[in-house]
């Protein structure tokens, strides 16, 4: 019970993240695949410095332990990703901002969006055993961490997404990576 | 004090500051509760409530009994989170669209470059949504689920989720928006 209601608190401020970084909106999404906005990538990248930074940092200390990892199965990761992307162009959500733009009041989120997950996931339940099996057999490295599975530091790892990261966001902002918007 | 405050109204924050907030909620969903963000996962529990209680014979399968058991999980409540985040954040910068007369579609781009049709965002939304929620099946999780939980554990699946995502978004993007890419 009182999981449920941390969870309920950790979804408003996810929420509300989503809402002031602006992926509640469609162009903010799609524009990311056409390189004129870049907010969605430098959103991520920012919540995964400061996150895998504190988590690791947390566990080197004692505090935290970790939960189950997601499962490393490349293929599927991948083939997942690329339909993912797809689903992502064509609506401008994902499945977390279309949750948070219904509760702005969105319509085209709360009832296309809502109601196409649903049927989505009565579908992937229902095909489940034909698909997920097979594909998730392929380049299988089960629920590992990168640190783990190529025996580097993790510190070391996160020292380099975080410099990466800074490179990037550099070249989207000053050095003029990211698209003008034709006709602007 | 008050410029803090002028901050948190306004719509649209630096992504920057948006995502420390999003690292740090990610972080306390870890500390607190022993569990990751996600989104997509809800709806699978939910379809499974549902299923199970219209056409509990089609919904009786190895899925729905034992890897997405029905019910009110923490992900449903998550989600449940996100709804009310979005509106709070909306409200906070007086940009709800509850009631107002573009709530079926508010994004000028998409007018722009589609039209005014409200039924065309709406098909393509809901098309849009079923692939998504499928495609985070296959995938083992969505942007929050898969992405940004797997990535900050440092999860190899996370970065090559994220590779497919731009893999697959590009030349869509290229092919809806054709000449306007």
């Amino acid at each position: 019970m009182t999981n449920l209601i941390i969870a309920l608190v950790v979804g408003v401020f996810f929420g509300i993240s989503l809402n002031k970084a602006g992926l509640t909106k469609y162009h903010k999404i799609v524009n990311v695949y056409r390189f004129t906005d870049m907010t969605v990538l430098k959103f991520m990248m920012t919540a995964l410095v400061v996150s895998m930074s504190g988590l690791y940092a947390l566990r080197g200390l004692g505090l935290v332990t970790f939960p189950n990892v997601p499962a490393t199965y490349i293929v599927g990761n991948l083939v997942g990703g690329i339909i993912f992307g797809f689903g992502m162009a064509l609506s401008g959500y994902c499945p977390g901002t279309a949750a948070a733009g219904a509760g702005e009041g969105k319509l085209d989120y709360l009832i296309p969006g809502l109601f196409g997950f649903l049927v989505g996931a009565v579908i992937y339940g229902l095909t489940y055993d034909q698909v997920f099996p097979a594909i998730s057999a392929l380049a299988n490295f089960g629920n590992t961490t990168m640190p783990d599975l190529w025996n580097i530091s993790p510190f070391l790892t996160i020292l380099l997404f975080g410099l990466m990261s800074l490179l990037l966001f550099y070249l989207i902002d000053r050095a003029g990576w990211q698209r003008k918007e034709k006709g602007e | 004090m008050k410029f803090i405050l002028n901050y948190i109204r306004k719509d649209e924050w630096s992504p920057y500051v948006a995502g420390v907030l999003l690292g740090i909620v990610g972080i306390a969903a870890v500390w607190a509760s022993d569990s990751l963000l996600g989104a997509s996962g809800a709806f699978e529990n939910i379809a499974g409530l549902i299923g199970q209680a219209v056409a509990p014979a089609l919904f009786d399968n190895m899925y729905f009994n034992f890897i997405m058991p029905p019910g009110i999980t923490y992900g449903v409540m998550l989600v449940i989170g996100l709804f009310f985040g979005g509106l709070i954040g909306a409200a906070s910068s007086g940009t709800l669209k509850w009631g107002k007369k573009d709530a079926a579609n508010s994004d000028e781009q998409w007018k722009r470059i589609f039209g005014a049709s409200v039924w065309k965002r709406w098909a393509l939304a809901f098309v849009g949504a079923i692939i998504l929620e499928y495609a985070a099946g296959i995938a083992g999780g969505c942007t929050s689920g898969l992405a940004i939980s797997g990535g900050m554990l440092l999860a190899p699946a996370a970065f090559v989720f994220i590779a497919g995502m731009f893999v697959g978004g590009i030349p869509t993007a290229m092919l809806i928006y054709r000449n306007r890419f």
